[in-house]
């Protein structure tokens, strides 16, 4: 992808970024996430159906130099995640330099093959081909087969559910959970200085891997999430123990849609739903 | 070392037998996530040419979440109980040469100065079935940790897939042979016309010299290699959680309520900001590459100095599993590439 490459050099040269996080090419079928700080560096920087991670959660985690901004290469979905940071105060929008992509549909997991069948669930409703907001983009559209929407599939079959199967369900997907918060560290917008999980006086919650502690440790990531998560999927898929925790974010964005039309990430320039309150809001729990 | 001939009919039949028996019986879960119970009347999964399980075996010698004691507290004492279920005997089936060497490697560090009788009573207790491994790939790295794919160590009885679909079953240990003793009727003899192994691939190559690696770390842990290179970790535990070697824990006291409570034993990772993070604030490994450092040194250099032991199978779940790509083999890799 030389206009990738050539644009990464361009920045890296005239200093208006004094890094570029951005993808490279990894084992026979895949990429990880890579710094490219010199020229050099840019040439080995990719883009195709094989880039999953969303490399805005390293924005918060890198530590932003005092004269210089940070450049990232961000499909329409991670980018999303940059607004919400941006609109949560986290990141002022000028240190962030966004070399924006066309995308063209992602695997689910690093190193899968590019066929239907592997086609990220993101993908399936994705409406951020062209990301929504960027400095400068890179890469054309092209057509891809959009997978099955199974995640909407399991969602509705949840909901179908009485209330006591539910709970049944999610008590045997979060017992598997072995708090190793692959989860948390994946995402872009879990960056609490110090986590409740983590916080000891007191002990809010049950640092054991138990029924009781598993169950406490992903409500409160989900709700934690609501109105905020993009739906990048990364906690799904850095769960070694396959646990679908993503679409309980999926769900309740469908809530916050329904009662607040609100979708987050979408609109740099609108207020985030958890930080504003309009007279028009619905108060339906209040009757 | 006895002989015999197991086929997937008996396999099934004698997980039914051992859970009439009262044993715990594990074996792969369908989805390939880790080992599971196996419930009466359902099938023994045996893998033997399938990507290893996303977590190891480990849980059933460690958990990850142990009750050391209860205490109940009055006015004037504290009453401990100890807790139940310790030790339940559990028979292991299909674990890969890379998960049942796990287990000697973590008995030493376990009976280091002080005997773990957590530890060691699940051990006890515990048999073995382990299988000749088929599966390769690119994190696959068991011969340069010194294991190989083929190898019994670690099993008690061990198992080689036949091309007619039964298993060569071989007892390795004392508590093997006492194992298949006692369950005879499942075992059939040895035939003049037993059937052949099915032809397992080549093992995978070596991708680096641990002798050669630990002499470089043995004087470099202050060097540039190190520089940076956690900066693409997003320091979770899975890497630590998924392998059969880790076993790093963390005791926690839970209240049940104003009088009672447990004391308990969780898994933890040096890989989180909070593992070495002092009382004081400050923090010894206070980078994510400081504590990168420190699995690498940890598996290639403290653990063979002190019980002259890699304390890595070479099984690859951290690096199939992690998140971004990181890749302890290629690091080391890397290392023994230096000089």
């Amino acid at each position: 992808m030389a206009q990738l490459v050539e644009t990464a050099k361009e920045l890296l040269k005239s200093g208006k970024v004094s890094y570029i996080i951005g993808y490279t090419a990894h084992g026979d079928n895949g990429t990880k996430p890579f710094i490219a700080r010199t020229e050099a560096d840019a040439e080995k920087l990719v883009f195709n159906h094989h880039c999953v991670n969303n490399l805005s959660v390293y924005i918060n985690k890198a530590d932003i130099p005092e004269n210089g901004n940070i450049g990232i290469i961000a499909k329409g979905c991670d980018i999303r995640t940059i607004t919400m940071l941006v609109q949560e105060n986290q990141i002022k929008r000028e240190h962030i330099y966004i070399i924006g992509v066309n995308c063209n549909g992602q695997v689910k997991d690093i190193g899968m093959n590019w066929e239907k069948e592997n086609v990220a669930q993101k993908c399936a409703l994705c409406e951020v081909r062209t990301p929504a907001l960027y400095d400068v983009l890179v890469g054309d559209l092209e057509d891809f087969e959009k997978p099955e929407p199974t995640t909407m599939q399991l969602i509705q079959q949840i909901e179908a559910m009485t209330p006591k199967e539910r709970w049944a369900y999610w008590q045997e997907q979060f017992d598997k959970c072995i708090k190793c918060y692959a989860c948390r560290q994946a995402c872009p917008l879990c960056y609490c200085d110090q986590c409740i999980v983590d916080k000891n006086e007191p002990q809010w919650i049950e640092t054991s891997p138990t029924s009781r502690g598993n169950l406490s440790w992903n409500i409160i990531r989900a709700l934690h999430q609501s109105g905020r998560c993009v739906g990048c999927g990364e906690c799904s898929r850095v769960c070694p123990m396959g646990i679908p925790i993503g679409i309980l974010n999926v769900k309740m964005n469908m809530i916050s849609m329904r009662d607040f039309g609100f979708k987050p990430g979408m609109n740099i320039n609108e207020s985030t739903l958890v930080g504003s309150y309009n007279f028009t809001e619905k108060e339906n729990f209040i009757r | 070392m006895n002989e015999y001939i197991i086929t997937s009919t008996n396999i099934n039949q004698l997980a039914g037998e051992l859970l009439n028996e009262g044993y715990n019986v594990v074996a792969e879960a369908e989805d390939g996530t880790a080992f599971i119970a196996v419930a009466a009347g359902s099938n023994v999964i045996l893998n033997p040419f399938g990507k290893p399980t996303n977590l190891s075996p480990k849980q059933y010698i460690f958990p990850k979440t142990e009750t050391l004691f209860y205490y109940k507290k009055s006015q004037t004492d504290v009453e401990i109980i100890d807790p139940t279920g310790l030790g339940h005997k559990t028979v292991i089936f299909g674990t890969k040469p890379c998960d049942s060497a796990a287990n000697k490697i973590l008995a030493k560090v376990f009976n280091w100065d002080y005997k773990d009788e957590f530890f060691n009573k699940r051990v006890e207790n515990t048999v073995v079935i382990g299988l000749k491994c088929g599966y390769r790939d690119a994190q696959c790295f068991c011969t340069s940790v010194g294991l190989s794919p083929e190898s019994g160590e670690g099993s008690d009885v061990f198992l080689t897939p036949l091309e007619n679909g039964d298993y060569l079953a071989q007892t390795i240990t004392e508590k093997g042979a006492k194992f298949v003793e006692e369950h005879k009727k499942m075992f059939d003899a040895i035939s003049a016309d037993k059937n052949k192994p099915v032809p397992m691939p080549e093992a995978p190559a070596k991708k680096f010299d641990a002798a050669k690696v630990k002499v470089w770390l043995d004087s470099n842990f202050e060097n540039e290699f190190w520089d940076g290179l956690g900066d693409l970790c997003l320091g979770c535990a899975q890497c630590a959680y998924v392998c059969p070697t880790c076993h790093c824990f963390d005791i926690v006291d839970e209240n049940f309520d104003y009088t009672s409570g447990r004391r308990v034993k969780n898994w933890d990772c040096c890989q989180f900001t909070m593992f070495t993070k002092h009382a004081s604030g400050h923090n010894p490994r206070s980078v994510q590459s400081d504590r990168f450092r420190q699995r690498v040194n940890h598996k290639f250099k403290y653990y063979p100095d002190r019980f002259d032991m890699i304390l890595c199978t070479g099984c690859g779940r951290c690096s199939r599993g992690c998140g971004v790509g990181m890749d302890i083999s290629e690091i080391v890799q890397a290392i023994d590439n230096l000089k």
